[in-house]
C-alpha cells in the first residue's frame, strides 16, 4: 500500500511530459501483454484450424466419392445421394465449411472427367452452392467478387455469362482478370469478344494467362482477328500479335504490315517478330527502305527477320551493316552473311579492325 | 560562457535528441502501419493467383540467374543443384566463378558433366577476363547450366559479367547460397508483367534466415528456430525490417535497396546504367540508386517492386565476429552509396527519391548509429558531472524499451497473419522472449559494428568485403 501511495505521489508531483511518458509507457506496456494473449490464441488458432481443415476435407471427400458412386439408373437421385445433398446444404451455410467444400469440390473435379465431372457440377448447384458463389459476386469487396468468378470459373458455371461480362471493365484489375479468365476458360475462343468492349489494358500477365488457357483447346475455330490488330487499345493489338504467332494467322498479314507504321515502338517490334515467325517476305523491302528510320531494337529484329529471310540481293545491304556499332547487328549482318555468301564472308577477315569485329569475325569462322 | 548561455545551449542540445527520437519513432510507426496495409492488399490480390500457368507458358519472359561464386566449393554442388530446380520454364542459370583458390571450378565439372565452349560475349560492361573460359554440360538435363570462370574481380564484377553472358530479358541477382523456392521466379517476375501504367526496373524479395532449417537436395523440408540467441535475433530482425519496413517503401515507390542475396532486374536497365558499381562494397542498393536516377533523368515513369512472400532463404552468421563484419560492410556501402548519389539528396527533380527517400536512410539509417553513441556519450558525461535527472532517464528508458519490444512482437503478428512460418509449438513464446532480449544481445553489437564501418570508411580505406565463413545448409539436415 506503501509504494502505491509513493509511486501515486511520485506521478502527482513529476513535470506533466514525465507523467505523459509514463502514461505512454503504461499503454506500451498493457499493449503488449494483449498482444502476447492474442498472439497464444492466434497461434493455437491456426495450428487448430489446420488440423480442422484437414479432418473435414477427409470428411467431404469421403462424402463426395460416395455421392459419386452411389447414383442407381432407376431414380435420378438415390436415397444415399439425397442424404449428402442435404448433409453438404447444412454444411454450407457455414462459410468455414463452404470454404473447405467447394476447395473439395474443386480438387475432385480436376481430378477426373466425363460423367464423374458432370455430377460434380451437378452436386455443386444441388447442394446450394452456386447461390452463395452468385452472392459474391455483389459483395462490396473487390476480392470475394474476384474470388467469387474463380469458383464460377472452375465449377464450369456457364449460366452467369451475361452477369460476368457486364465487369469486362471493372476498375479493378484482378476483377478484370477474373472476368477474362472465366470468359476464356468456358467460351474458348468465343470468349475472346471481350476484346471488343475492352477499354483497359491488358497486362503482360493477364495475356500469357489468356493464351494458356486457350492453348487447352485445339478443336476451336479461331475468330478473325484483323479488328483487333487494328484496336486502339494497344494492349489488345500486343495481344492479337501473340495470337497471329501461336495460331499461324497467315492471312492477317496485311494488318501485320500496316503495324510497321504503328505509333507504338514496342508493337513495331512485336509486329516484326510476327512477320518473320510468318516469313512474309513483303516486309522486307518495307522494313530495308525504312531502315535508317527504325529504333535500334527494331534494326535489331529486323536483322532476326533477315536471318530467315535473306535471299543474294541483300547482300550490299549486309555488308554495309558489318562494321555497324551495335554489337548484335554486326553479330546478325556476319551470320547472315556467312551463311549466304560463305566465299565473300571468308575474304572479309581484315575488313575492320575493330575489336568487336575481329571478335565476332573469329568465333563465326570456328563455329 | 555564463550560467543562462549554458542552459540555452543545453535545452537546444536536449530538443534536437529529443525532436530526432520522437520523428525516428514516428517515421517507424508510419511505415509499419503502411507496410500493414500493403502486405494485406498484397495477400488479399496473390491468394487466387494461379502460377502454375505462368510457369508452364513457354511464353513466359525469359530470366538468367546470375550466382557469382568465391571458394564456395564446400557447397556448390548442392547450390546449383538447389537453383536449378526452379519449376520456371524459361530460364538459365549462369555460374560466375570469380576466380576461386578452391576446387570450385573442378567439381561443377566432375559433378555437371562440363566441357569448355566457345561461347561470344559482348562486353557491354568491363569486367576482369575469362580465366579458364566458359563451360555447358554434355548432360541435356543440365542444359540450363553455363559456368563461366573469371579473374577475382569481386562480386560486382562477377555480376557484371553474368550480365554480359545473359541473353534473357530479366536476370535475377542471387548469392549462390541462398536457398531458392520453386515457385521464386514467377513470383518475382509477376510484377514486371502486370503493371501497364509504369515501368518495373526490379523487384526485391524478402531474405529468411535458413540456420537449422531441413533443407534436402536443395529443397526446404522443416522451417525451425535456430538455438543460437545471436541467430534467433536476426530472424526477429529480419521480420521487422522486412515485413514492417521494406512493404512500406515499396508502396510509396521509395526502395532504395534490393537485398543483395536474391533480387529480379531488367536486364536493359541494369546494362544502360553501366552494371553493378565495383568501386562499393555496397553494390545492391548502389545500382538501386543510380537505376532509379537514372529513370528519373530520362523522365521515365518506373516501380520498383517487392514481393513479401518467403522465397529466398540465406545462412545468418552465427558469431559475433562474422555479424560485425557484415554489419560493417553493410553501414560502409550506405555512406558510399548515399556520398556517391549525394545529388539527388533533397533535390525536387528527383521527387520522392530526393525529397522522401534519400532524407530519410540519411538521417536514419546513416546518421542513426553516429547520432545514438554521441548521446551515450552525452549521457556518460552528463553522469560524471552529477547532471543526471534519473526520474527522466528512467522513464524514457522503459518507453524506448516498451517500443522496441511492441514493435517487434506487431512484426511477430504481421509474420504470423500472412506467412506463418514458424509453425511448431512453443516457437511463438520463444519469439516473444527474443523480442525482449533482442535490444540487449544484438543491438549493441549492431552498433558498434555500425560505428566501426564508419571509422573503416574515413580512416581503412583499403578495408574491402569481409570473411564470411560458410557452415553450409546442407549441415542444417543434421540438426
Amino acid at each position: 500500500m506503501e509504494i502505491y501511495h509513493y509511486l501515486l505521489y511520485y506521478f502527482e508531483n513529476s513535470p506533466t511530459i514525465i507523467q505523459i511518458v509514463w502514461i505512454a509507457s503504461c499503454v506500451l506496456f498493457i499493449s503488449i501483454l494483449i498482444l502476447i494473449v492474442y498472439l497464444k490464441y492466434l497461434r493455437s488458432g491456426l495450428r487448430k484450424n489446420e488440423k480442422t481443415v484437414i479432418e473435414y476435407q477427409k470428411e467431404y471427400e469421403s462424402d463426395l466419392i460416395t455421392y459419386l458412386y452411389a447414383g442407381n439408373e432407376e431414380a435420378e437421385i438415390s436415397a444415399e445421394q439425397q442424404a449428402i445433398i442435404d448433409k453438404l446444404k447444412s454444411c454450407a451455410s457455414d462459410e468455414f465449411k463452404r470454404r473447405i467444400i467447394v476447395s473439395t469440390l474443386l480438387r475432385l473435379r480436376n481430378e477426373i472427367s466425363g460423367e464423374m465431372a458432370d455430377a460434380i457440377q451437378k452436386l455443386y448447384f444441388q447442394s446450394g452452392l452456386i447461390s452463395y458463389a452468385l452472392k459474391r459476386l455483389k459483395n462490396d469487396k473487390w476480392y470475394v467478387v474476384a474470388k467469387g468468378i474463380r469458383e464460377l470459373t472452375q465449377l464450369h458455371v456457364k449460366e452467369v455469362h451475361d452477369k460476368i461480362v457486364t465487369l469486362v471493365n471493372h476498375p479493378k484489375k484482378e476483377i478484370r482478370k477474373e472476368v477474362l479468365l472465366y470468359l476464356v476458360t468456358l467460351f474458348h475462343f468465343d470468349g475472346l469478344k471481350f476484346l471488343d468492349l475492352l477499354q483497359t489494358q491488358l497486362s503482360e500477365w493477364d495475356q500469357i494467362q489468356l493464351l494458356e488457357v486457350l492453348q487447352r483447346f485445339d478443336e476451336q475455330e479461331i475468330p478473325d482477328i484483323n479488328q483487333w490488330l487494328k484496336s486502339t487499345n494497344e494492349s489488345v493489338v500486343a495481344f492479337s500479335l501473340k495470337l497471329a504467332k501461336i495460331y499461324n494467322q497467315f492471312e492477317v498479314k496485311d494488318a501485320l504490315i500496316a503495324l510497321l507504321s504503328h505509333p507504338q515502338k514496342n508493337i513495331r517490334i512485336d509486329a516484326i517478330h510476327v512477320l518473320n515467325h510468318l516469313q512474309v517476305y513483303e516486309a522486307k523491302p518495307i522494313l530495308k527502305n525504312n531502315f535508317d528510320n527504325l529504333s535500334q531494337e527494331e534494326q535489331i529484329k529486323f536483322f532476326k527477320l533477315l536471318e530467315n529471310l535473306s535471299e543474294i540481293s541483300d547482300e550490299h545491304f549486309l555488308l554495309a551493316h558489318t562494321t555497324h556499332q551495335n554489337f548484335e547487328i554486326k553479330l546478325l549482318a556476319l551470320k547472315i552473311l556467312k551463311t549466304l555468301v560463305v566465299e565473300k564472308f571468308k575474304s572479309m577477315k581484315d575488313f575492320s579492325t575493330d575489336a568487336d569485329y575481329v571478335k565476332i569475325y573469329e568465333y563465326l569462322a570456328y563455329n | 560562457m555564463n550560467t543562462s548561455t549554458v542552459q540555452i545551449i543545453l535545452i537546444i542540445i536536449h530538443s534536437l535528441f529529443f525532436i530526432y527520437a520522437f520523428f525516428a519513432i514516428a517515421s517507424y510507426v508510419i511505415l509499419a502501419i503502411i507496410s500493414t496495409i500493403e502486405t494485406i492488399e498484397y495477400v488479399k490480390k496473390n491468394s487466387f493467383v494461379n502460377y502454375k500457368e505462368i510457369l508452364s507458358s513457354t511464353i513466359s519472359p525469359s530470366i538468367s540467374i546470375i550466382a557469382p561464386a568465391y571458394n564456395e566449393s564446400l557447397n556448390i554442388i548442392e547450390n546449383v543443384r538447389s537453383l536449378l530446380s526452379s519449376h520456371y520454364v524459361n530460364y538459365d542459370v549462369i555460374i560466375v566463378n570469380d576466380g576461386s583458390k578452391d576446387d570450385s571450378l573442378e567439381k561443377l565439372i566432375a559433378a555437371y558433366s562440363l566441357v569448355k565452349v566457345n561461347f561470344l560475349i559482348n562486353q557491354q560492361i568491363l569486367t576482369k577476363p575469362i580465366r579458364a573460359g566458359v563451360f555447358k554440360s554434355t548432360n541435356p538435363a543440365f542444359e540450363k547450366l553455363t559456368v563461366v570462370d573469371k579473374e577475382n574481380g569481386g562480386k560486382a564484377d562477377a555480376l557484371n559479367m553474368g550480365l554480359n553472358i545473359s541473353n534473357n530479358k530479366y536476370v535475377a541477382c542471387i548469392d549462390v547460397d541462398c536457398l531458392l523456392l520453386e515457385n521464386a521466379l514467377q513470383k518475382m517476375v509477376k510484377p514486371f508483367l502486370e503493371v501497364t501504367e509504369e515501368k518495373v526496373i526490379a523487384t526485391g524479395g524478402v531474405i529468411r534466415i535458413a540456420n537449422s532449417c531441413i533443407i534436402k537436395d536443395g529443397k526446404l523440408l522443416d522451417v525451425n528456430l535456430p538455438k543460437k540467441l545471436i541467430v534467433q535475433s536476426q530472424i526477429l530482425e529480419y521480420l521487422r525490417a522486412f515485413l514492417l519496413g521494406r512493404m512500406a517503401w515499396s508502396r510509396l515507390n521509395g526502395l532504395l535497396v534490393i537485398s543483395g542475396a536474391f533480387g529480379l532486374f531488367d536486364k536493359k536497365t541494369a546494362i544502360e546504367v553501366g552494371g553493378y558499381d565495383t568501386n562499393t562494397v555496397g553494390e545492391d542498393m548502389e545500382i538501386i540508386v543510380r537505376m532509379r536516377r537514372h529513370m528519373e533523368e530520362i523522365n521515365e515513369k518506373y516501380k520498383v517492386a517487392y514481393i513479401p512472400d518467403p522465397l529466398c532463404w540465406t545462412e545468418a552468421p552465427d558469431n559475433y565476429k562474422i555479424l560485425i563484419s557484415q554489419r560493417n560492410r553493410w553501414t560502409r556501402g550506405t555512406i558510399e552509396t548515399l556520398r556517391k548519389h549525394r545529388k539527388i539528396g533533397f533535390n525536387k527533380k528527383y521527387k520522392s527519391l530526393g525529397m522522401l527517400s534519400y532524407p530519410y536512410w540519411l538521417f536514419f539509417e546513416r546518421l542513426a548509429p553516429i547520432i545514438e553513441v554521441v548521446g551515450i556519450v552525452y549521457f556518460v558525461i552528463l553522469m560524471m558531472l552529477n547532471e543526471v535527472r534519473w526520474d527522466y532517464t528512467i522513464a524514457f528508458i522503459i518507453l524506448a524499451y516498451f517500443f522496441t519490444v511492441l514493435f517487434s512482437i506487431v512484426a511477430i503478428f504481421s509474420e504470423e497473419l500472412t506467412y506463418h512460418q514458424y509453425k511448431k509449438k512453443g516457437t511463438g513464446f520463444k519469439l516473444i522472449l527474443i523480442s525482449a532480449l533482442e535490444p540487449f544481445v544484438l543491438h549493441l553489437f549492431i552498433l558498434y559494428a555500425a560505428i566501426r564501418g564508419n571509422f573503416d570508411y574515413y580512416f581503412n580505406k583499403k578495408k574491402k568485403w569481409g570473411e564470411m565463413t560458410r557452415k553450409g545448409m546442407a549441415k542444417a539436415e543434421n540438426n
